[in-house]
Order: structure tokens, then C-alpha cells, then sequence
């Protein structure tokens, strides 16, 4: 009785593969857009963002950002008359989960360009996928191991090493010869002892001690207490929120008192709400988007910067964040450079490679050896003072 | 545990068959699933393709647990640790390395199978809920020990990874990579369907079903349960290894407790003990997490994240209160319920009825390692106390081979106790059993056994998952040599079909043949006493210990056992039996021992113990002549 | 150093409260039911996100906290009459799948209704005291007050009432309870609330600290589990001693040897104790459960 069903069931699969075996070769490798269509229809926009999970903080502004942005180039008739598609995919701020979401986001979507993802982590993961692929990419995040050595990703964020270097020079000037590290344990900390070991040669300043915390942590009590009873004379506290800015709390209730310096990875509200009146004497270097009202009024940042806030704040109803401007910047730089180069991706990057730019980070020019195009210029240093932020030096 | 929720591998034993015949199942399985992989990256959508790509990769570890779980009767919520350990040393020796990709990923299971086996020694002596939680937390360290170091990259991971490629051809997408997985899937299910058929693979369906009695005929559960352990470690690494090539990158989420989650729900959906469930139940949990992840934010508007969870938990609760069984069960249920299936039950049974015959059946085969009259079972000072309490006192005793000693006294006297001890089922507080020359007490009931000592017991310990023949055929385990790895290759069909043949012979020597492809917990109680005596007797034992065998039976039933017996001492084979029933022991010994209150009162032949007035104060109270009119009575009686 | 030493003792005291309370639970329910609660963690969880939602409603700190510890109590009733006793021989093998189900059923839940951010519960009112340069944050006296009063309570309940001798004696013998006038079901269901009960209270007093997170519960409950093994499943007193110990010694590896590998001193300590003394540091091997 098996038997006969095999039989039947046999040749039915061998006769169902071959008639279906012309359907599409999509998962196979093959195109289903025939080439002629690829500069005809609409330009596909990918993204991968930490829209949920540790990095919910970055990712979520990051996607309003780009959402908005893409709406109003549509409005505006999208690029050459071609509409704009942007495909927004979370990768739950896991590393896999961006690997998962780039092979998607190229596989089947067949996107022309990917932006992400919003931490250092996920952007590594994505690296070696795009670049196989040989799509271009812009990361959104930090670190400057995302773009070394690599012909096809680019990022807007200020890299990590200019970030320190703005911090080392303040801490000279101050006079503070001894530093403690507390870091966040993920690819956005990683590296920075290292860093500030070699940049501080060069200003007679050493690490004396460095504590780590992963960016899930709620308690903060064994890393400060080591800083606490470290002989430093200031503290610089690496991370995200709300990690960094519960540890900034953390840091005031256990009575470490010393100056403490935050990165750039906590320009937003967010780090207020986690520190609360914590928060006030932090210093920290970011663009000029969250001090647009103390620049001068010739600085040529403050046009495009006071825009994107009177529109973001339109549409979401509160102010863009420092991540709201990573992504504003990816995102002009990659439509700027698709409009005069078009979809082919060899072209498309070797655009990418001329780009300049005045945006929400800084002014933008990339070149072929630099994928970051931002230097010390961009990062002014800011004074956190009752829930805002006080320009203190430009 | 209810019947309906215990993990049954059902599948009959194989008779010796064609190739063919013992492989139906598979073969046809097998081929369809081969047929779908091949079709589907020609039609699926991209999505759809996804998610069959990773239920095939998740099907291994799902295999793997399940196993664990249906085989050995043990929970591992660990899992995913097994999983990440395969992908991450895999992803290591090709990124840090470069190895080539088979041996990387050989190197990939062998290291998850030795964290096991590390892990497994110690652990797997637990019982209950240790070992689930033990394996949790297993999870967690291996997490943090990824994060933590410096080789796994900390927690970015290892990425980069790079693609398989098979003669010449890159595995560079998922079509690819389906024809690439569905190989390693068919030959890690048809070993894991090997192993439930096979020798270790029936012992420890029985060890589920009852763990003394399945040890008490040579079952060494631990050592089984720790292999099966290892081998679950084996194939969620084989995932691992197949996840990594997928994906390209391994981090520390791949050993995250939710992963371990859905792995346990594949298995759970699929049914416990049914590797084609497991299966099944990887490929549900991935299009129930897929649907999840697109039902749940348009009813919830601004859900984000592992929304799918919702789904898992309410799935694991249904599933276990509604349906424990699973898929399996369903399945089984549904086909039962197709009218030819009805029909091919029906002839099985008259079949079977056709064979029955009234000769004079064939006596079972006895080993006899020692002359009739030497010393085989030799007992010294053996006492065991509960806290203040001395259930067994002293007791010392010699058992000449060749001979029937019975064991009798009051309720309470400690005679169970005392076959406990014997058997290795319970450590004496003091005191030792020296079984042909070898000191067998405080140790494990599998090792009695492997000497040639078996057993029955006065609580019957049947094996409700298999018929009749099944629970004899498990008497022959001592008898069969075939480890797991034979087991999971299918080399051992000529083995079991002997086997099964010789369960048939000793049923037939108890008249049970009509009964044999009967289910065991459908038997009635007397004929379930008597099978449990053939299943002994299956064992080709030199000691027999049998705990009341006479009790439940039918006068005629007791006069078949007797007769059997007899002729098994004839034959040479050592008896030990307590029984209620002070005639049928006086008629069928050569020595009686009398136990009152943990002390033996009383040893000789049965004439002398019967004229003991001791033994008569015990057992019938303080008058003496009220007593032995009693006793002759009985005796009378009988 | 000293003060180092001590500024991690009093952390590790403060976070072993938390696990003491969960591993109180734990133990309730085993010593009736013999099923091992994974969804014990849950409890803390949803208590501590309950209470944040009832503030942000509007409703005073205390009557939020007494209200979600109150819900949660309820949750954990309603887990055992419509689940837990529908199965009626729960093996090892059920009660796991079982309450891991319950468990990532109250996760989902959490995380629909919450959403993915780690919350805290305002701080409770008091001040942070400053002794000889160790700092004691006034919720850690809450917490640890949390546990002598309410960890205390429920041990004398066990060891003075005549309900709690008979909640004890259910984990032996059945009809011992009956006699005492208790009934299984009532003994179930009294257990399992107080787990709920414990829980919630263990929940909402570390949340100020140490966040509320719909998926911070299996590793807390984890926590309570392996003090509950310290204590060999059975002893209240020696699983809350073992809880502290934990707790500490987790604030020792964090301090002095990495602050990652906190966690993996917990599980690290729960392997060894299984292998070695699986009957927990207390008991002598043989000694009758109690």
C-alpha cells in the first residue's frame, strides 16, 4: 500500500520541479528583475538599525530620521523622477541579527545602497556581507575598525579616536594627569583603552585603571568602586544610554568625586532620563546639533541643523538627537551620490569616495583613504547643566 | 505521567525482514522530505526560503533534544549552549586558523560533544530537575565566556566567515545552502531513527518506563544516558556549525536561554520521542515565529522585538495540557481512525491468534557457570537500617547452585528487603552478597545482572510502552552486544531478529504466545506476573530472584510456573523466590529460609523448617499447637 | 581596600536579599508541588514593571507597589489553578516544560505591554548614608529590610503555624496534611502565593536599583535557584544564607576579578555544588526531607 503512494508521490515532485524549475531562480543566485529594469525603477533604499534592544535609544531616532527624510524626497518627486524605497529592518541590536537583515536586505530586496547599522557591533557584522555582496554601505556608528581597509562602507559618525583626542586635550589643558576608563564591554568600548594609552603618551597622561560594563547592566557598584579608590584624577565613562547614564548616576551615589567626561555616545535625552540631576557638571564632546542655539550665527552647520529640528520635531513631536544626525547625514550623502552617479554600485561607491558634505556631524569629505570624512572640526565640547546641554568650547 | 504524555518510541521490533520492510518509514520519509528541498528554492518566496533554511539548520539540534528528551527521559535547557559551541569553534578554526570546512566543523561537534561529556559526567547522575537547570545555567556560562574572551571576540563575536564551497561551487545563497543542509539533516535523522530502534535505544525506553527493572536486566542507565547526552551535544553542534556558515557571523546570542526555548518547543510541538516530530516541530516553530513576528504588531501596534514569545509560551502550555504527545500523538491518533489502517490491525491480531500451538513447549535456555551444589549466591551479616529502624539483621546464608531456596515470613519480616540488597536495588547498611565469587552488593542493579543474576518484583515493573514480546525481547539485552554507534548505523538487524526469535520461544514456554503482540500494560495481572518471569528467564540467567511470582495467578497459571520451575532447576538454574503462598514453597524448595521481624529464624530443608516451632511462634503467633494445626491445615489445603 | 571590601559586601548583601526572597519562593513551591518554578523570576519582574505603569498613572508609590504585589500574588494563584494542577501526574519532565511555558507566556506579555526598555521604580523614600567613605544607598536598606521582614515572616509562618507545619509536612506525606486539616489543593494554592507574594515584594524593592526588564526574570530566578540548591531545596534558613553568600560573592567577582563574569560565578558555584553536594551545604546526606 506505501508502495504505490511512493509511486506517486515520486514522480509527482520530479514532474512539480520541473515545472516550477522556470519560475525563479531567486534563491539560487540569479536576478528576477531583469537587468534593463535596474536603472528604471524605483531606487532601493536599505537599512539596518537597532531599532530594538540595547540600542533602542540610537536606533529609534535613527529610523524616524531616515523615515521622514524619505517621505519628503518622495514628495519632493524622488531622484531623477525615480521614486525612493526605503526598507527599514531591525536587528533587535544584535549582531546576528544584522548579518541576518544585510543578506535579506540584499538578497531579496535587492537594495542599491544599506545604511547601518546604529552600533559599532552590528556594523562590523554587516561589513564582510556587503562587501561579498559588493554593496555599498554607511554605518551610522563609531568605531573607526567599521570603515579601516575597506573599499565598500563608509560612516558619518565621528570617529572614536578624534572623540578621544578632543577629551585629552581638554584633560591637559586641565591639568588631570591620571585617568580612569569605565567602558561599555561591546565593539563601541572596545579599543578605547588602548587609545587613550597612546594618545596620552603624547600628553603625559596615563590610564591608570579601566572597569567595563556591558550595555544591559543595571548595577554599576563594583566598576566605581574601583574607580572610586583609583589615584585618578578624572573619569571617562564610555558607553551608551541608558547604560552610560545610569552609570553616570551610579558614579554620583556612590560619591566618586571627579570630573567625569562621557563620549559622544550619549547626545540624547535619554542619557537625562537615566541620570536624572546626576547628569549635571558632565562633560562630553558631540556635533553641534544638541548646542545649535549657542553657535554663531555664521557657523555654517546652523542652517542645515536648525531645519532638520524645526522638521523632526514637527513630525515626532520632540528633538532629534545625535543619532537623528548620524542617520540625516548617511542619508544625504548616499541620495546625493546615487543622483549624480545612479544604482550601478561600482559607480555608486566610487561617488561615495568624492563625497562632500555639510551636515548635522560636521562638514564631510571623503576620499578614498578616508570612509569617515569628519575630523576634530566637527566635535565641539558641551557641559550637561539641568537637563541641556551648554556649549563650552567650539 | 500519565500513558498518553510518555515519550514512546513505538516502531515494532524488526523481524528478520528485507531491508525494505525494516525501513518503510524512513525510506519513504526520507524521500519525500529530500523531494520538498529540492523543489523549494524554485518556488518559495524569499522569506518562506528563510524560513525553511533555518527550520532544516534547527532541526539538528531539535533531533539532538529530542533524543535527550524521549530517549533519555532528561530535560537539557541548554541547548543553545551546545549549538553556540559547535558554531563558534567552527567559525574559529576557519577564520583564526583557516582550516578546511569539513574539518573545522569536525572539530566544531567533537569540542561540543567533549564539553558534554565533561559536563555529563557528574550531572547526569542527578535526577529530576537538576539536570535542566544545570544545562541552564551551562547556557548562561557559556555565554558569558564568549563575551568575555578575547579568542570569541568578545561581544561583537567572530565574523567574516566564509562561505562553503563544494566541489568548486560556492554555497553563496540560500538555495545553495538548502541542497547543502538537507544531506546532513536525512543522515543525522535516519541515525537519530537507527538509534531509536536499536538495542540501547529500547533499553532506554524502558529505563523511562521503569528504571529498576530495566537496570535489574543489565541496563546501565547512567552510562546509556550520559551517551545520549553526548550525542544531543553532537547534533545541536552540527547546527551550529551549519548556523554559522548561514548567517557568517557567530555572537554570544547563539547560546542565548530563548534559543534553547524554541529548540525545547520544536521538540515539544513535535512530540516527545518521535524524531520525524522534531522535525516537524522545527519547521511549525519557525513559520509560528515567523507569523508571530507579523500578526503580533498589527494587533499590537508598536510591538517590537521577540514578540514570538508570546506564541512559544502559549504553544508550550497548550501543547502539554491538550496534546502531550504532540504532533505525534495526533498524527498516530488520526491515522488509527483511517479505516484500512483498522483493517491491517485485524489481521496483524489473527495473525498471531493463528500461531498458537499446544506441544510441549521448548524450556528457555539457563547458563551455568558453577556444578550443581557448588556455592553460587553466598550472603554474609547483611543488615539494613532505616535511621533507628532494622529492616534486615544479619543475615547470612549460602545458595548451592542447581537449587530452589525459598524465602518466606510474615508480612514485614524484610524479605523484599533483603532481595533489594541481593539484586543491588538497595546498598546494605553492612554486610556483603558474593554472586559466583564476586562481591556485587552496593553496586548497581546492571551489575548483578551482567553476572547473570535477574530478577522479578512483587510491585510489577512492566514496560507499558512496548507489547508483550518487546518487554521479553528487553530480557535478551544482556545477551546482545550492539553499542549505540552500531545502533545509530543500523548494523545490528541479524541481532535483534535472533533475538525477537528467542522472545517468542519463552513466551510460548509460559503459554503466552497468544498474547505476545499485545500491549504490555493491557495484559491482565497475572499474565503481566508471568511475562515479567519470561522477560527474566530471557536474560539466560544462573540466579533467578523472583518476589512472589505465584501471586494473582490462576491455579492453572500456577501450576504451568511451577512445572516451569522445576524443570529450569532440573536444567540447572539457581531460584530464590519469596512467596506468600507457605505450600507452593514447601512443595517446590530444597531449602527454605524463614525471615521474622529483619532476623532469619530459621534454614534447612523444608520438613525441618516446617517442624521449627520457631518458625511456627512466627509466623502464626504464640500458641504453638494452634499453630501447627494451622500450618497443616494448608498444607492439606494444597 | 577596606573600604573597597566593604562597599562590595554591602552590594552583594543588598543583591543576595533579592535572591534570598526569590529562593524563599522557590522553595514553597517545591516543598508542596516538587515542581521547580522557572517562572519564580517573573514574578520580581512583572511586579516591579506593574508598579512603574501605576505610578506613571498617577497612583501615590505605596498603593502602586501594594497593589502590583497584590496582582502578582493573584497571577501566581491563577498559574497554578489553571495550569499547574490541570496535569495530573506532573513528572520533573512537565512541571519544566510547563513552567518555562508560564514563563515566556508572562515575558511576552510583559514586553507587549511595557515594551523592551529596562525600567526602575522611583527610589523609596530615605536618605544614602556615608560611613567611613562606604556608601549605603537607602533602597539597599529596603531591600535587605524586604527580607528580614517578609523572608523572616514567612520562615516563622513555616516553623510556628499550624498552617506552615502542615505546608511542611504536605512535601512528605499528603494525609499528614489532611489530618492538620489542610487540603492539597489548599496547600497548592497557598504555596504558590506565597511565591507569588514573595516574589512581587523582591521584585519591586530592587527595581529602583537594579531595573525592572520583561526579560530580566530567568537569569533572577536563576539566581534564587541556585541559592535555593545551597540550600538543599528543602531549608529556608540555609537557602537564605546561601542567597547572601551568593550575592556577595557575585560583588567579589565583579569587584576583583571582571565585572563580566559576575553571572558566570553564580552558575560556576551551582555546577560544583550538583556535583559535589547536590543535597545542598546544609543537610546531611542521608537526612530526611523536612
Amino acid at each position: 500500500m506505501k508502495k504505490s503512494r511512493l509511486r506517486v508521490i515520486a514522480p509527482l515532485a520530479l514532474v512539480t520541479a520541473l515545472a516550477l524549475s522556470g519560475c525563479s531562480t531567486a534563491n539560487l543566485g540569479g536576478d528576477s528583475a531583469p537587468d534593463g529594469d535596474a536603472e528604471k525603477g524605483p531606487i532601493k533604499i536599505g537599512a539596518v538599525l537597532d531599532v530594538t534592544g540595547v540600542g533602542a535609544s540610537l536606533g529609534v531616532p535613527e529610523q524616524n530620521t531616515l523615515n521622514m527624510l524619505a517621505e519628503q524626497l518622495n514628495d519632493d518627486g524622488g531622484i531623477d523622477g525615480r521614486e525612493v524605497e526605503l526598507t527599514i529592518v531591525d536587528n533587535q541590536s544584535t549582531e546576528d541579527g544584522a548579518a541576518k537583515a544585510t543578506s535579506k536586505l540584499i538578497e531579496s530586496d535587492k537594495v542599491d545602497i544599506i545604511i547601518g547599522a546604529s552600533r559599532t557591533g552590528p556594523s562590523l557584522a554587516m561589513r564582510p556581507i556587503a562587501e561579498a555582496a559588493k554593496i555599498p554601505m554607511i554605518s551610522v556608528a563609531a568605531n573607526v575598525a567599521i570603515v579601516e581597509g575597506s573599499e565598500w562602507v563608509f560612516k558619518t559618525a565621528q570617529n572614536d579616536v578624534v572623540v578621544l583626542e578632543t577629551i585629552l586635550n581638554d584633560a591637559k589643558e586641565k591639568g588631570y594627569t591620571k585617568l580612569a576608563l569605565v567602558r561599555d564591554a561591546t565593539g563601541f568600548g572596545e579599543g578605547i583603552a588602548d587609545y587613550i594609552t597612546a594618545l596620552g603618551s603624547e600628553r603625559g597622561i596615563t590610564l591608570v585603571t579601566t572597569e567595563s560594563f556591558e550595555p544591559s547592566a543595571t548595577d554599576f557598584t563594583p566598576q566605581m568602586t574601583g574607580v572610586r579608590s583609583s589615584d585618578a584624577d578624572a573619569v571617562i565613562i564610555w558607553g551608551i544610554n541608558p547604560s552610560a547614564g545610569l552609570a553616570q548616576k551610579a558614579y554620583v551615589q556612590l560619591g566618586v568625586n571627579k570630573p567625569v567626561y562621557h563620549s559622544h555616545g550619549i547626545s540624547n535625552q535619554a542619557f537625562f532620563d537615566a541620570a536624572g540631576d546626576a547628569a549635571n557638571g558632565v562633560i562630553a564632546p558631540m556635533g553641534r546639533l544638541l548646542v545649535a542655539d549657542q553657535l554663531d550665527a555664521d557657523n555654517p552647520q546652523r542652517e542645515v541643523i536648525e531645519k532638520f529640528k524645526a522638521d523632526y520635531s514637527e513630525a515626532y513631536g520632540e528633538q532629534p538627537s545625535g543619532f537623528a544626525g548620524h542617520a540625516f547625514d548617511a542619508w544625504h550623502i548616499a541620495v546625493n551620490a546615487i543622483k549624480e552617479a545612479g544604482t550601478d554600485a561600482d559607480a555608486l561607491r566610487d561617488e561615495l569616495e568624492k563625497a562632500e558634505f555639510t551636515g548635522i556631524s560636521g562638514v564631510f569629505t571623503m576620499s578614498p583613504e578616508n570612509h569617515s570624512g569628519l575630523d576634530a572640526s566637527a566635535l565641539i565640547l558641551a557641559e550637561a547643566q539641568d537637563g541641556r546641554w551648554n556649549l563650552v568650547k567650539d | 505521567m500519565t500513558d498518553s504524555t510518555k515519550p514512546t518510541f513505538v516502531g515494532k521490533l524488526a523481524p528478520r525482514a528485507s531491508f525494505w520492510t525494516n525501513n518503510k518509514g524512513t525510506l519513504i520519509g526520507g524521500g519525500i522530505l529530500v523531494a520538498l528541498m529540492l523543489v523549494i528554492p524554485f518556488t518559495a518566496s524569499s522569506s518562506m526560503m528563510n524560513i525553511v533554511v533555518f527550520a532544516m539548520i534547527f532541526a539538528l539540534p531539535a533531533i539532538g533534544l529530542n533524543l535527550l528528551m524521549g530517549l533519555a527521559g532528561q530535560v537539557s535547557l541548554g541547548q543553545a549552549a551546545f549549538f553556540a559551541i559547535g558554531a563558534y569553534t567552527h567559525a574559529i578554526m576557519l577564520t583564526k586558523l583557516d582550516l578546511p570546512g569539513p574539518v573545522a566543523a569536525a572539530i566544531g561537534v567533537a569540542a561540543a560533544m567533549l564539553v558534554a561529556l565533561l559536563v555529563g559526567l557528574p550531572l547526569m547522575r542527578l535526577r529530576g530537575h537538576y539536570l535542566a537547570l544545570a544545562t541552564l545555567g551551562l547556557g548562561f556560562i557559556v555565554m558569558i565566556a564568549v563575551r568575555e574572551w578575547d579568542v570569541t571576540g568578545r561581544t561583537t563575536g567572530i565574523y567574516g566567515i566564509p562561505r562553503p564551497t563544494v566541489f568548486g561551487i560556492p554555497i553563496d545563497n540560500s538555495g545553495f545552502f538548502l541542497w547543502f543542509i538537507t544531506p546532513f539533516v536525512v543522515i543525522g535523522l535516519v541515525l537519530a531513527l537507527n538509534l531509536t530502534r536499536s538495542r540501547a535505544g529500547r533499553a532506554l525506553s524502558a529505563v523511562n518506563d521503569s528504571e529498576l527493572a530495566a537496570e535489574s536486566l543489565g541496563v546501565n542507565t547512567y552510562a546509556l544516558r550520559l551517551k545520549v547526552f553526548v550525542l544531543s551535544a553532537g547534533f545541536a553542534a552540527l547546527g551550529g556549525v551549519f548556523y554559522a556558515y548561514q548567517v557568517a557571523i557567530v555572537s554570544p546570542t547563539t547560546a542565548e536561554f530563548h534559543l534553547s526555548v524554541s529548540i525545547l518547543l520544536m521538540v515539544v510541538i513535535g512530540g516527545l520521542g518521535s524524531v520525524w516530530g522534531a522535525v516537524a516541530g522545527a519547521f511549525l516553530v519557525q513559520f509560528l515565529g515567523e507569523g508571530m513576528r507579523e500578526v503580533i504588531p498589527a494587533i499590537f501596534p508598536g510591538a517590537t522585538g521577540e514578540v514570538q514569545l508570546l506564541g512559544y509560551g502559549i504553544v508550550l502550555i497548550l501543547v502539554i495540557l491538550l496534546l502531550p504527545g504532540g504532533l505525534y500523538q495526533a498524527t498516530i491518533t488520526l491515522w488509527r481512525k483511517l479505516p484500512f489502517a483498522r483493517n491491517r490491525r485485524a489481521a496483524d491480531a489473527h495473525a498471531t491468534a493463528a500461531e498458537d500451538d499446544t506441544t510441549i513447549p521448548q524450556l528457555p535456555a539457563v547458563s551455568t557457570p558453577v556444578a550443581a551444589g557448588e556455592p553460587i549466591l553466598v550472603i554474609s551479616g547483611l543488615t539494613k537500617r532505616y535511621g533507628g529502624v532494622v529492616a534486615v539483621n544479619d543475615v547470612s546464608l549460602t545458595v548451592p547452585a542447581g537449587t530452589i531456596l525459598g524465602l518466606i515470613g510474615p508480612n514485614g519480616a524484610g524479605k523484599t528487603t533483603c532481595f533489594n540488597m541481593i539484586s543491588g536495588a538497595l546498598t546494605p547498611t553492612a554486610g556483603t552478597v558474593t554472586f559466583l565469587g564476586q562481591v556485587i552488593s552496593g553496586k548497581k542493579p546492571h551489575v548483578a545482572a551482567s553476572h547473570g543474576l535477574t530478577r522479578t518484583f512483587q510491585n510489577l515493573q512492566v514496560f507499558t510502552s512496548t507489547d508483550v514480546v518487546g518487554n521479553v525481547y528487553m530480557g535478551r539485552y544482556r545477551k546482545g552486544r550492539a553499542g549505540v554507534l552500531r545502533g545509530m548505523l543500523g548494523l545490528q538487524a541479524h541481532e535483534q531478529g535472533a533475538h525477537r526469535a528467542a522472545s517468542y520461544e519463552i513466551l510460548k514456554s509460559m503459554r503466552l504466545t497468544d498474547a505476545a503482540d499485545d500491549s504490555a500494560s493491557a495484559l491482565p495481572f497475572g499474565k503481566q506476573r508471568m511475562m515479567e518471569v519470561c522477560r527474566a528467564l530471557a536474560a539466560e540467567p544462573a540466579l533467578l530472584l523472583l518476589d512472589e511470582p505465584m501471586a494473582g495467578l490462576s491455579g492453572h497459571e500456577r501450576d504451568v510456573m511451577a512445572e516451569l520451575l522445576r524443570r529450569l532447576r532440573t536444567a540447572g538454574l539457581t531460584i530464590v523466590l519469596v512467596e506468600h503462598d507457605v505450600a507452593q514453597v514447601m512443595s517446590l524448595a530444597d531449602h527454605v529460609a524463614v525471615l521474622d521481624d529483619g532476623v532469619l529464624i530459621a534454614h534447612g530443608d523444608p520438613e525441618t523448617v516446617r517442624n521449627d516451632p520457631a518458625v511456627v511462634v512466627a509466623y502464626l503467633g504464640t500458641d504453638l499447637d494452634e499453630a501447627e494445626a494451622e500450618l497443616n491445615e494448608l498444607e492439606e489445603h494444597a | 581596600m577596606l573600604t573597597d571590601f566593604l562597599q562590595l559586601t554591602v552590594a552583594g548583601l543588598s543583591q543576595g536579599s533579592v535572591y534570598a526572597l526569590l529562593a524563599v519562593g522557590l522553595i514553597a513551591v517545591y516543598t508542596v508541588r516538587h515542581v521547580i518554578n522557572i517562572a519564580q523570576g517573573e514574578f520580581a519582574m512583572l511586579a516591579g514593571l506593574g508598579s512603574i505603569w501605576l505610578v506613571s498613572a498617577g497612583m501615590p508609590l505605596i498603593v502602586a507597589i501594594l497593589v502590583a504585589i497584590l496582582s502578582v500574588t493573584l497571577v501566581a494563584i491563577a498559574m497554578e489553578r489553571l495550569v499547574i494542577s490541570r496535569v495530573k501526574n506532573l513528572t520533573p519532565l512537565l512541571s519544566i516544560i510547563l513552567t518555562l511555558g508560564i514563563s515566556t507566556l508572562l515575558q511576552a506579555i510583559m514586553l507587549l505591554a511595557w515594551g523592551p526598555e529596562a525600567r526602575g521604580v522611583p527610589l523609596f523614600p530615605g536618605t544614602n548614608l556615608l560611613i567611613g567613605g562606604v556608601s549605603i544607598r537607602s533602597q539597599e536598606f529596603w531591600m535587605m529590610g524586604a527580607l528580614i521582614v517578609v523572608g523572616g515572616g514567612i520562615v516563622l509562618f513555616y516553623e510556628k503555624s499550624r498552617w506552615g507545619k502542615a505546608l511542611r509536612a504536605c512535601a512528605e506525606q499528603p494525609v499528614a496534611a489532611r489530618i492538620v486539616g489542610i487540603s492539597p489543593v489548599a496547600a497548592s494554592v497557598l504555596a504558590f502565593a506565597i511565591a507569588g507574594f514573595v516574589g512581587g515584594v523582591a521584585g519591586v524593592v530592587a527595581s529602583p536599583i537594579y531595573l525592572s526588564l520583561w526579560s530580566g526574570g530567568v537569569l533572577l530566578g536563576l539566581k534564587g535557584f541556585v541559592a535555593a540548591v545551597l540550600g538543599g531545596f528543602v531549608s529556608f534558613r540555609a537557602a537564605i544564607i546561601g542567597a547572601l553568600l551568593l550575592g556577595v560573592i557575585e560583588a567579589y567577582v565583579a569587584g576583583y576579578v571582571g565585572s563580566g563574569l559576575r553571572d558566570g560565578a553564580a552558575f560556576l558555584i551551582l555546577i560544583l555544588v550538583l556535583v559535589v553536594r547536590p543535597q545542598g551545604l546544609v543537610l546531611k546526606p542521608t537526612a530526611v526531607r523536612v
